[in-house]
């Protein structure tokens, strides 16, 4: 290796900024439990009002339990839920909680980084740095993806996939033809805004 | 866009870099069809031209190639090469078809580069991110093509990926990305690879390639044999099949002859003799020295040049 002084001192810098940069996301990542403890998938923090965001495929019973990056543990309720697209909403009784910076998912360029935050195998906390491969991929069950060459595995599902400035920009949900497939944030608020068209009172509201 | 990288932040900055140098390279990415199910990625080398792997080019009629401003034109395939994995097609449509490649460098690539592999396989370009894992020396492939660069990567190959440009991140094309010289995993024709089978698939519409009409399987030579005839070195290529009227058989090769040394250059392995049987083999008398009951014969062998009439 003869890396100069200048090369090393650069490379530190991204290094550094990655950590941070994972440091930032774990934060609003949660590990999502059934009742009987046994981990199931991952999520994310969306506000402040208590409102965790997953995969329809994770939060499968009414109840669960969430643990947080730095290790409390929370009951939640799921509050609406939507097979087609996988998305689930569950609400934690906590607004003290660290929230997520939300991206705009049509914004996206192919090739720029992203980062996939979970558990996969059960692994807390886990970072998987890649790329977009396509910003809005046409996948199974019809609507758009983003298809990122990013390495998930199962428990990956309902985690963040994040842009190199922490913003939230998709719910990390399939592995297909060794892709990874997230719902973008845009469908993300198409169903949120679903959700309170149908009951504007939403069941995560502060009250 | 005016904030400086500092203000966005190191991550953002490359981020950016990514995006950009895909957008640019994949003005000149290409998707061809000429298989069944998913197309395959291509690249338009210059005006007109474009480069594919050629074992994506399943059927040699009714190619059409999706350029990246949107337009699907039908092209003409000019010819193969299946020893480098690679095929030339010439577009139909004359009207200044697309951006052409902006092409790098050939020797800046070395192991532990950040590299993309960029493909177009449907309508829109497509990009993976990894490494050069190897970046070493002149290389054979298991279908006799020389390849200037063993370009080895460390990346996820995707559907559709081969045929398509590696770019470093500074966005010029390195090479041509193919899942078919090395059992599936990703390896980079070098540019001036590319740049010399083009050359020679639109004047010849092949790369002519020598033949002698003989098959072999290495053999290990007894020491004491070695040494008294003065061998190059331990291992022959034995004859195990001498084609009537071939080359081979017009110089005099019998079955069971042990080939030594090919055109001055020991040979011990079936490679050794496709490496010297390049085009400019072709036509030319090349001096081979066999075993033969114990004692050296040196018989010169008149290359010809295969599948030719």
């Amino acid at each position: 290796m003869t890396a100069t002084g200048n090369a090393v001192a650069h490379h530190a810098d991204v290094g550094d900024a990655l950590a941070t940069l994972a440091a930032r996301v774990r934060a609003v990542t949660v590990e999502i439990s059934s009742r009987d403890g046994i981990g199931n998938g991952s999520g994310v923090i969306w506000d402040g009002g208590g409102l965790v965001i997953t995969n329809a495929h994770v939060a499968r019973g009414r109840d669960s339990v969430i643990t947080l990056a730095g290790g409390g543990t929370f009951d939640a309720i799921l509050v609406a839920s939507d097979p087609a697209r996988d998305l689930a909403a569950l609400r934690v009784d906590a607004t003290e909680l660290p929230t997520a910076l939300i991206g705009d998912s049509n914004r996206l360029r192919t090739g720029e980084l992203v980062l996939a935050l979970g558990n996969p195998l059960g692994i807390p906390g886990a970072a998987a740095l890649g790329i977009v491969y396509h910003p809005a991929a046409c996948g199974p069950r019809g609507g758009r993806w983003i298809a990122a060459d990013v390495q998930l595995a199962p428990g990956s599902s309902g985690g963040p996939l994040a842009d190199a400035a922490g913003r939230v920009i998709g719910i990390n949900t399939l592995i297909a033809f060794g892709l990874a497939l997230a719902v973008p944030s845009r469908a993300v608020m198409r169903f949120l805004q679903r959700v309170r068209d149908v009951s504007p009172q939403p069941a995560w509201s502060a009250s | 866009m005016t904030s400086t990288p500092q203000a966005r932040g190191t991550l953002a900055a490359l981020s950016d870099d990514l995006a950009s140098a895909v957008e640019r390279a994949g003005r000149a990415v290409v998707a061809i069809y000429a298989r069944p199910r998913i197309p395959a990625s291509g690249v338009l080398w210059r005006p007109n031209v474009v480069v594919a792997a050629d074992h994506t080019i399943r059927r040699e009629e009714g190619i059409t190639v999706a350029l990246a401003d949107g337009r699907t034109v039908a092209a003409t395939l000019a010819g193969r090469d299946p020893g480098t994995d690679l095929a030339v097609l010439k577009l139909d449509d004359d009207a200044g078809a697309g951006t052409p490649a902006e092409l790098g460098g050939d020797d800046t690539l070395k192991a532990g580069h950040i590299v993309l592999a960029l493909g177009r396989p449907g309508t829109d370009v497509t990009a993976s991110l990894g490494l050069v894992s190897v970046s070493s020396g002149e290389w054979r492939t298991w279908r006799g093509g020389k390849i200037d660069r063993f370009i080895r990567l460390d990346i996820t190959v995707y559907d559709g990926f081969s045929g398509g440009p590696l770019i470093d991140t500074g966005g010029p094309i390195v090479g041509i990305n193919s899942s078919g010289l090395a059992r599936g995993q990703p390896v980079t024709i070098p540019n001036v690879t590319v740049r010399r089978v083009v050359e020679q698939l639109l004047t010849k519409g092949r790369v002519a390639r020598g033949y002698v009409g003989l098959a072999m399987q290495p053999v290990r030579l007894p020491q004491e044999l070695v040494s008294a005839l003065g061998l190059p070195g331990r291992t022959g290529l034995m004859l195990l099949s001498v084609e009537a009227n071939g080359p081979g058989a017009a110089a005099g090769v019998m079955l069971g002859d042990i080939l030594v040394e090919f055109g001055g250059h020991a040979v011990q392995d079936p490679v050794d003799l496709l490496a010297a049987l390049g085009p400019e083999s072709i036509g030319h008398a090349v001096r081979a020295r066999v075993v033969r009951a114990g004692a050296v014969r040196n018989l010169d062998i008149t290359v010809r040049e295969r599948g030719g009439r």
